[in-house]
């Protein structure tokens, strides 16, 4: 880490503190905003749980607390000071920007074995990439916030920093971390195989073919989640209610709390014949780009991951801004392909207006009393859409780049798929 | 692709400022047209459950007698215990409530703006419902003193008069609390602050007793003795949300149908119902809403959602204290009946007469296009400051890079250059422009501060320096900002564009909170839009400008305020800084930050175009 890294580093932290000691009032504001916290990494749901954890009550009764049994057994044992959380949530943005600047220092998003982009130099230094997720106001706000989102993205991201550094079983074993915590990291196995594989040496390509590499690290995958299973028995009392309170809660949505995604307004609206069809069509949604990704995009696993996150942050269950952050930090690695994105101004100028209006029209909802749900509904609308097209705008930059790399000549020129 | 193809070509480049123009004259003009029959519509009751004045009211006879009887005290306790909120009015009045047998509540409250302390003790009373289970209430109110700073004799004499009435009827289903607050303006804020326990203790004391879910509130302002000749009903919130257009419709249905007195709005005392009186009403509607200030006691309920109006007595008439007795009675009469809280009309719209509105479907589209026109000279900048730097870069030889990119963009004349353009977009400048605009938005929050914490001893001389720095304030910005770092033609155009892009995004959101002060913001900031960010040839222009942006400042606009309101400067500032600290009003933050820093962004480009091409 280099001494720019330091210091983007040292001021995000003295910024986070200065954010949660000159505004006292701030962390508990943000984390009742349902753009930041939603029912499955709402902090004010976790000291619910860990109340009723600590006073020997079964956390997952009462139907608040959906969040993995590891957190609880993790804050209590930490002092009830709430400078200790801060500071622990703080420490998690350092270890995520840590892995970025892992990340960005090995290369892996300009040039991977099978691809090497021509933009290369326009790439961001590994102090930039790290100072677009600290600074995004979007990361400090879902610091502040404390969902436990913020643990998710950690492990996420250290996940990927070890894959790119070849480490294939660290690797694997934080993502089963990541999708034990909330879930939907699962998806990213394949690509993460991939990922890990790629890196390896070729002399150990040649002793261990990709099949055989992806099934040592699917069982070590299946292990672990099943290792962080039994941890989690042990901890909640020899009991599997946690089971469906936490992955549950996840797949069937039962918690209607408004948040970013798209899920929430459509299964209020939906008849209740129709809701495990359309619970197995939304989830299904997401898993279903998983392949045609993996394979279109297979010299660039890292950008599969990416736009995964990208995805899932868009059409999971409970999403929030904290997923979105994750997304926008994982993709100013992708700062070459910027020049050929089509969208950028108007991608930025809606997600800035979905930011503003969203909390104008919560408001009207809520506490004016003048407005109603489809006001705010409305709004996330827009945000998402703002979200796809940036997805798939930068989808489109890599294909694109992939395709001058191979043609030089054609650069510059129009392209018209037939 | 073919769409920004075509949006890349001159022509229609040229053509923006022109849709911006458009946009503004046609915000303008819809406002203008409003008024007329076509645009405008008849109220009307939406919630069935009212049937205003469907009911026969009996106050009057006997009760007559025991008013005036409670005036002599009032009027008596006013000239001997003058209205400094002590405790001796909140003792006398809160005996009288107890004699009849009604549950008293005492409120101390006390609070610290600009250096100012505003003290008192309101009281109350709850008439407990008969066939209620105290989870609704409506709510009784009158000041000691009103707005104007006048002994509201009548007011308080007809409010305890009504509570020794109404508590003979066994028809209430909804708890009715009788509020006697020591004041206008920090009195009702205390109440309905600690009634909903968002108080700040031990400055503002808890309320003793509570009841239900407050439903609607009516305040009675009659500060004489004499008969009133027409009733003016205030109905303005705290940063402009309104209450439900059903209860004004109820009471102006009342009053002007059942009780046969004439209802005015907004301070128009005389009205003809045509096109110009119209227009006025709006317009003061307008402004009242876009100052966001408080304007009667009823105010400080409406940002909880409680719907709620003052009535207020104007004139020398026939009517007298039964008459608007009898309307709060037949008003009273409609609340009880409601079966949910107010849901069914409006709360955004706009009245211009007291049986004459529109709603936001159709006055929206007015601000939302002032907003709009910022954002699409933002566009149009943005696609602009694409060409602009592949001008310079072509001057300056640039990187490597882009000039490659222009090679090929130029070289063979076959292939469409725009399509080319659109593949390899030029890397713009953005980091030092949005810099420079982010910094500016936080320099904001000074004169935020200032103005809100200083003494109000020294608000005027405040603000004739601030006044003064504020004209000279782009021209050094802007010195500063060429000697620190070498802007270029490109950086001033990006400056412009993310100053506009957030001042429509800004004034889009705030347009659904508060139209009016979007609207306002909107219109005297709309000339930020022409301003053209290349350097002018003739110094002349840039001075022309400079002129007529420093005519449209915030400052500019605080002094037509105080003009308007015939008040001096630092009675204004005051307000403005009592609602800050008492009734959360955010008027301010608007104008420091996000007008303010718009017009400063606008005075360094015009700056700019003297310093950058030396």
């Amino acid at each position: 880490m280099d001494r720019r890294s330091f210091t983007v580093i040292i001021a995000a932290v003295v910024l986070r503190l200065a954010m949660f000691m000159a505004f006292p009032s701030l962390p508990d504001l943000l984390t009742n905003r349902v753009e930041l916290s939603t029912p499955v990494t709402s902090f004010k749901r976790l000291q619910e749980g860990l109340f009723l954890y600590t006073h020997g009550l079964s956390p997952y009764d009462g139907g608040v607390f959906h969040q993995a049994p590891l957190l609880l057994a993790f804050f209590t044992t930490l002092p009830s000071n709430p400078i200790v959380v801060y500071l622990v949530y703080i420490l998690s943005d350092v270890l995520s920007a840590y892995s970025l600047i892992q990340i960005a220092t090995s290369g892996v998003s300009v040039s991977t074995p099978y691809h090497t982009s021509s933009r290369k130099s326009s790439a961001w230094p590994p102090w930039a990439v790290a100072a677009a997720f600290l600074f995004n106001p979007f990361s400090i706000a879902t610091c502040i916030a404390r969902p436990t989102i913020v643990f998710t993205n950690t492990v996420i991201l250290t996940a990927i920093a070890k894959g790119v550094q070849g480490q294939g079983v660290a690797a694997v074993l934080a993502l089963a971390m990541a999708s034990y915590l909330s879930l939907y990291p699962v998806l990213l196995l394949p690509p993460m195989v991939l990922l890990a594989y790629d890196t390896l040496p070729a002399v150990k390509k040649k002793e261990c073919s990709l099949g055989s590499f992806a099934a040592v690290l699917t069982s070590v995958f299946t292990f672990a989640a099943a290792g962080l299973g039994a941890l989690s028995w042990g901890i909640t009392g020899g009991s599997w209610e946690f089971l469906a309170s936490t992955y549950g809660v996840h797949l069937l949505l039962p918690d209607l709390t408004p948040n970013v995604g798209l899920w929430w307004y459509f299964f209020i609206e939906m008849f209740d014949s129709f809701r495990e069809f359309f619970l197995c069509v939304f989830q299904l949604h997401l898993a279903v780009y998983l392949a045609g990704l993996c394979l279109r995009l297979r010299k660039q696993p890292l950008f599969v991951i990416t736009t995964l996150l990208g995805i899932s942050s868009i059409f999971k269950s409970y999403p929030s801004i904290g997923d979105t952050a994750l997304y926008l930090s994982l993709l100013s690695l992708y700062r070459h392909i910027f020049p050929l994105m089509r969208y950028t101004f108007f991608v930025t100028s809606t997600l800035l207006y979905a930011t503003l209006l969203g909390p104008a029209f919560y408001h009207l909802w809520i506490y004016a009393g003048s407005g109603n749900a489809n006001f705010f509904y409305a709004i996330t609308l827009v945000w998402s859409l703002a979200v796809t097209v940036l997805v798939s705008d930068a989808i489109f930059a890599v294909l694109r780049d992939e395709w001058e790399t191979e043609r030089p000549e054609m650069k510059g020129k129009e392209i018209v798929q037939i | 692709m073919i769409i920004t193809a075509s949006l890349r070509s001159t022509r229609i480049l040229k053509l923006l400022p022109l849709v911006s123009a458009l946009c503004i004259l046609v915000g303008v003009t819809w406002l203008l047209l409003l008024p007329l029959d076509d645009y405008s519509r008849r109220t009307y009751i939406s919630e069935n459950a009212l049937l205003p004045g469907q009911v026969h009211t009996y106050f009057g006879g006997s009760e007559q007698d025991v008013f005036r009887s409670y005036r002599h005290e009032v009027t008596a306790l006013g000239k001997n215990a003058s209205a400094d909120g002590s405790g001796v009015m909140a003792a006398k009045i809160g005996g009288i409530f107890d004699a009849f047998g009604l549950k008293v509540g005492k409120q101390k409250f006390e609070y610290i703006a600009a250096g100012g302390v505003y003290a008192g003790e309101n009281v109350y009373a709850v008439l407990q419902a008969p066939r209620g289970d105290a989870t609704e209430a409506l709510v009784l109110c009158a000041a000691w003193v009103n707005t104007e700073g006048e002994l509201n004799e009548s007011g308080v004499a007809l409010v305890l008069a009504l509570a020794r009435y109404l508590k003979r009827w066994s028809l209430w289903s909804k708890d009715i609390i009788f509020l006697i607050t020591s004041d206008s303006r920090a009195g009702p804020q205390a109440w309905v602050d600690s009634y909903h326990d968002l108080h700040a203790p031990p400055a503002v004391a808890s309320l003793p007793l509570k009841s239900g879910a407050i439903q609607g509130v009516v305040v009675v302002d009659y500060p004489t003795s004499r008969g009133f000749e027409s009733l003016h009903i205030v109905y303005d919130g705290i940063n402009g949300q309104l209450p439900n257009l059903d209860l004004i419709n109820t009471a102006v249905r009342i009053a002007s149908g059942q009780m046969a007195i004439r209802t005015m709005l907004q301070e128009m005392w005389s009205h003809d119902n045509q096109y110009r009186d119209r227009l006025r009403t709006m317009l003061r509607g307008m402004v009242n809403q876009g100052l966001g200030h408080a304007s009667g006691p009823h105010s400080s309920f409406i940002p909880y959602h409680i719907d709620a109006i003052t009535l207020q007595a104007y004139g020398d008439g026939w009517h007298d204290e039964v008459t608007l007795g009898r309307t709060v009675e037949s008003l009273f009469r409609s609340l009880n009946n409601l079966l949910e809280h107010f849901h069914q009309s409006f709360f955004f719209y706009l009245l211009m007469a007291e049986r004459r509105f529109v709603s936001i479907g159709t006055y929206l589209p007015s601000a939302m296009l002032i907003a709009v026109n910022f954002t699409i000279a933002a566009i149009g900048l943005w696609l602009k400051s694409g060409r602009l730097d592949a001008g310079e870069e072509e001057n300056k030889g640039g990187d490597g890079k882009v000039s490659e990119g222009k090679e090929k963009l130029l070289g063979p004349a076959g292939e469409a250059p725009s399509a080319a353009a659109d593949a390899v977009s030029e890397e713009r400048p953005l980091l030092l422009a949005m810099a420079f605009v982010v910094a500016i938005h936080f320099l904001g929050f000074i004169p935020l501060y200032l103005f809100n914490n200083l003494d109000e001893k020294n608000f005027t001389s405040a603000f004739y320096i601030f006044a003064l720095l504020n004209v000279v304030l782009p021209s050094v910005l802007c010195a500063i900002f060429t000697k620190s770092s070498t802007p270029t033609r490109l950086h001033f155009a990006l400056i412009k564009c993310f100053s506009l892009l957030l001042l429509g995004m800004f004034l889009s959101a705030l347009a659904t909170l508060n139209f009016s002060l979007s609207f306002l913001i909107g219109v005297f900031a709309s000339p930020i839009t022409f301003i053209n960010p290349t350097p002018e040839r003739k110094w002349t222009v840039g001075a022309a400008w400079m002129t007529l942006l420093q005519g449209l400042t915030p400052t500019t606009a605080l002094v037509g305020v105080a003009y308007y309101w015939g008040e001096p400067l630092s009675e204004i500032l005051k307000e403005a800084a009592f609602g800050w600290r008492v009734w959360g009003m955010w008027t301010q933050v608007v104008v420091w930050c996000v007008w303010w820093p718009a017009w400063i962004i606008a005075g360094v480009l015009v700056a700019g175009s003297w310093a950058v091409e030396a």
